[in-house]
């Protein structure tokens, strides 16, 4: 504020306080007020940008699932389609289309500027038609009905099936038309199919797969042998006699279950629905080939939710199907959870170690500043260089040289030697381990001198310092570190599709079999996989929600993660309050 | 040269009567044979390339899982010039190509294996150039795409294409520049485009390069005044695929199945997946057996499912027995 505008205000009223003699407007300026609302302007614009992408994303993952109704639309040329009407817009229809109307819809379509609606239209049967969405103009449209007896058929392969049920076929009865089934006989035996298929699945999976490891085990056996003492050492011999003896005996089982499962299969081959869609055309498929089926039209507001909360759990529980655009994504939750519960096991000793000795112990001196500046540069390096740097070091020189050291006899299939959980881990734990340090040494140095020389002075030993009073008290600190880290890890993509993150990995890195823990296995991530369904899908429209329901789910676990992080760091700081002055 | 060979060999095979059928439904040629699965499959199978086969090696790889509950597949895709180096490596059993291996690729894996390296014949493609659903535009000659998206145009074509009114369309086109999607240089996509279709010429700077197939769809879908190309198995209600003429003034074809087999379509081509087999040994049965799956009728029906065309019997006969399979 310039000098000459208050010695001119106050020679005009001397006799009000100082204060109220200044203009408004300078003093709004003077208070920093325009600062203020800047700020809360830029806080507000920020927060709303949060919120809008959360809803956005919330509202349109949290409806994907739900049922939507199924309309029949006979169309002017005499055509019929069936399918969920999925999204609307508005178009200028063009002069060509126009010519061929009929007068009374082009004088429409004229009077409203040449602009006419259209829908999408999702009609599925997809081995039928090649298509699975239409667009349908309004003024092809002579009438939209929604019958009850039209069905939504989510299918194992091809997609969702449009149509009505005609017949019904069960073991060696003959083949009856629907209206001969109750309701609650098709709802039997749909649920008898499927868990046929779930037995047969665990038969060949479970019980199959178990002895196929143990003969693959039994063959890599040998092969060691066979590398360490020659092909025609007697220690090569035994191995090959006890492989032998193991595959007979494993033969025998493997008998048992092939045959249950070709039974099981055989007798599922029995059971089979048809469907008729709305061109005349039929489809017959195995009933368990059916993963859900509902009937649109005609369903309560109970059936709807039941038909929701089952896709969800259907979605949380399963695998996926159908080059991951259906189905589940258990393996992809699994693998996010996994990898970022690692990278917190790497990360936060890791971290913590180095901050307690650039802070605790090192000489402050120029060397330590250069390795604190080299440290935060490292938190700027774009991500996929660590990617590049995982995959060059980890995976090709030290898992390279993992495999030739211990896994020898799987050469030339590599084991460590290419991406892997372990290396994925590792990678982002270098990504992340500048967060860790700094927030750390930030903790180290908040805590207060006088709380460290009066257990000095007490007789305690520099280490006994640190580690009673020194770390406890910095405990909270050091935990928001981690926490920052673990949600930085959690959302990172771009280096992992070259460490180690695949669009199908068959199996998860935790089962049954000894050492239980795959660390070298690769694995299935949510974020990749909402860029994989996102951008390389077939039908990318069809893809759409899937990619926002797993959105919702990739947030809600990183989310769920820090919450966790948050309230033991809340415990550790309530644990401390009462000793503080 | 590539395409006159692409077109000589389908054309000799719809010569031998074993594909003509509709659009709407491209079947399968019915002398495929059905898979059976055979005892004693287990292991585990990699594959490294392709991201335009990305789904279609999924799909496979579901189907085999199904008949071979215990053999393992992982599947990467992050462009097909990523799949000679992994086979080189060996840290990949498949190498998913959507274009053949060039003869530099082929000469490296040479000097590691003393043989080179086996291409399967998986699938046929034909290579679209999708526009918006709206866009009237009948039809194009590969000078006219070249024109579009190249900005050395050596097919011959005088006048750079920017705006839609340089391809003849009129009303609210005329004067809308062209927007152009396409695909990242690690794809075998781009590669097969600019040797085809733009004559080996250089892209445009403008081109907007997606990391998938799909994303070009999505860009054409959400841009009306857009142009991509892409495998037609990624054609969404959103866009329409441009008929083509392999030279101005010829007859257009749209990507179809029968105009692919019949050599008509100038884009189509097949999609391969390269294999490190040592032609003086058997194929490991893990691998054989893939192959084999791949073509039989249900590795066929996948292709279907994925929007590809199938190959037919004869292709298949003769790349099995290129591997002594048969």
């Amino acid at each position: 504020m310039p000098d000459s505008a208050i010695s001119k205000t106050s020679a005009m009223a001397p006799a009000r306080a100082p204060d109220a003699v200044r203009s408004r407007s300078t003093s709004l300026r003077a208070r920093g007020e325009p600062f203020v609302w800047l700020l809360g302007g830029a806080l507000a614009f920020g927060v709303m940008m949060i919120v809008g992408f959360l809803l956005l994303v919330l509202w349109n993952g949290i409806a994907a699932f739900f049922p939507k109704p199924l309309a029949e639309v006979r169309l002017t040329d005499g055509s019929k389609l069936a399918g969920e009407p999925t999204r609307r817009e508005r178009y200028p229809v063009t002069p060509e289309q126009l010519g061929k109307l009929a007068s009374a819809p082009r004088a429409a379509i004229l009077a409203a500027d040449g602009v006419s609606g259209r829908t999408l239209y999702r009609i599925g049967n997809y081995d039928i038609y090649n298509e699975d969405f239409r667009w349908v103009s309004d003024f092809e449209v002579t009438t939209v009905a929604y019958p009850a007896q039209l069905m939504f058929v989510e299918r194992r392969e091809w997609g969702p099936l449009v149509g009505s049920a005609v017949a019904m076929k069960l073991g060696n009865e003959a083949e009856r038309p629907m209206a001969a089934f109750s309701a609650a006989a098709v709802t039997a035996a749909h649920r008898e199919a499927l868990a046929r298929w779930e037995r047969i699945r665990h038969l060949e999976r479970g019980e199959i797969g178990r002895i196929n490891h143990y003969l693959e085990q039994g063959r890599l056996r040998v092969r060691r042998a066979e590398l360490r003492h020659g092909t025609a050492s007697a220690e090569a011999q035994t191995a090959r006699a006890a492989a032998e003896e193991q595959a007979r005996e494993l033969q025998k089982s493997y008998d048992a279950f092939s045959g249950e499962a070709r039974d099981l299969r055989q007798r599922d081959a029995t059971h089979l629905i048809t469907f008729a869609e709305i061109g005349g055309k039929t489809k017959t498929l195995p009933l368990s080939g059916v993963v859900r089926m509902y009937a649109a039209n005609d369903l309560h507001l109970m059936d709807k939710l039941a038909v929701y909360v089952s896709r969800w759990w259907e979605f949380l529980s399963d695998e996926p199907r159908e080059a991951n655009t259906e189905g589940g994504v258990l393996p992809a939750i699994f693998g996010t959870f996994a990898m970022t519960l690692l990278l917190v096991l790497v990360v936060a000793p890791f971290g913590v170690v180095t901050a307690l000795y650039l802070r605790e112990y090192a000489r402050q001196g120029r060397l330590v500043s250069i390795v604190r500046i080299s440290v935060n540069n490292l938190a700027g390096v774009p991500s996929i260089v660590y990617g590049v740097f995982g995959l060059g070091f980890f995976a090709y020189i030290l898992g390279g040289t993992i495999d030739q050291v211990f896994f020898s006899e799987r050469l030339p299939s590599p084991t460590f030697g290419t991406g892997g959980l372990l290396w994925s881990s590792l990678t982002l734990a270098l990504l992340t381990v500048p967060v860790v340090i700094v927030a750390t040494e930030e903790a180290l140095a908040a805590v207060p001198r006088s709380m460290r020389e009066g257990s000095l002075a007490c007789g305690a030993s520099k280490w006994q310092t640190i580690r009673n009073i020194v770390l406890p008290r910095a405990m909270p600190g050091i935990m928001t570190g981690i926490i920052l880290a673990m949600a930085r890890g959690a959302g990172e993509v771009a280096p992992l599709m070259l460490v180690g993150v695949v669009k199908l990995a068959p199996e998860l890195p935790i089962d049954g079999f000894f050492p239980y823990i795959h660390l070298e296995r690769s694995f299935m991530h949510l974020g990749f996989h909402i860029f994989d369904v996102g951008f390389q899908s077939r039908n990318s429209e069809a893809g759409k929600p899937m990619v926002f329901v797993t959105t919702v789910l990739l947030v809600a676990l990183v989310a769920a993660m820090n919450a966790s992080a948050i309230i033991i760091r809340s415990r550790l700081k309530r644990k401390f309050q009462g000793s503080q002055f | 040269m590539l395409r006159t060979y692409m077109a000589g060999a389908l054309a000799g095979l719809l010569a031998l009567g074993t594909a003509s059928i509709a659009w709407a439904q491209a079947t399968l040629d019915p002398a495929l044979k059905d898979y059976k699965p055979t005892s004693g499959v287990s292991g585990n199978l990699k594959s490294i390339g392709s991201d335009t086969l990305n789904n279609l090696m999924t799909l496979w790889a579901e189907g085999f899982q199904a008949a071979y509950p215990n053999v393992k597949i992982e599947i990467e895709g992050k462009g097909s010039s990523t799949a000679p180096p992994a086979l080189i490596a060996g840290a990949a059993h498949f190498g998913p190509m959507s274009r053949p291996m060039k003869s530099s690729e082929i000469d490296q894996f040479e000097k590691k294996f003393g043989y080179k390296p086996s291409a399967i014949r998986g699938a046929v493609d034909a290579l679209a150039v999708f526009v918006h659903k709206d866009n009237p535009i009948k039809c194009l000659s590969l000078q006219d795409v070249d024109t579009i998206f190249s900005k050395t145009r050596k097919g011959g074509g005088q006048k750079d294409a920017a705006t839609w009114g340089d391809l003849g369309l009129s009303g609210e086109w005329k004067d809308k520049p062209i927007s152009l999607y396409g695909r990242n240089s690690a794809s075998g996509t781009y590669g097969y485009f600019k040797e085809v279709a733009l004559f080996n010429g250089d892209y445009k700077d403008s081109v907007k390069e997606q990391p998938g197939s799909s994303t070009v769809v999505q860009g054409v879908a959400s841009d009306k005044f857009a142009i991509g190309y892409s495998g037609v198995g990624y054609k969404t209600a959103d866009v329409r695929t441009v008929p083509l003429a392999a030279r101005a003034g010829d007859a257009c074809y749209d990507a179809t199945s029968d105009n692919a087999y019949a050599g008509n379509y100038p884009l189509a081509r097949f999609l391969y997946i390269y294999v490190n087999v040592n032609p003086n040994e058997k194929v490991d049965p893990v691998r054989g057996e893939f192959i084999r799956y791949v073509y039989s009728k249900q590795g066929q029906q996948a292709v279907l499912k994925d929007g590809y065309f199938p190959v037919t019997n004869l292709i298949a006969e003769q790349d099995l027995k290129a591997k002594k399979m048969m």
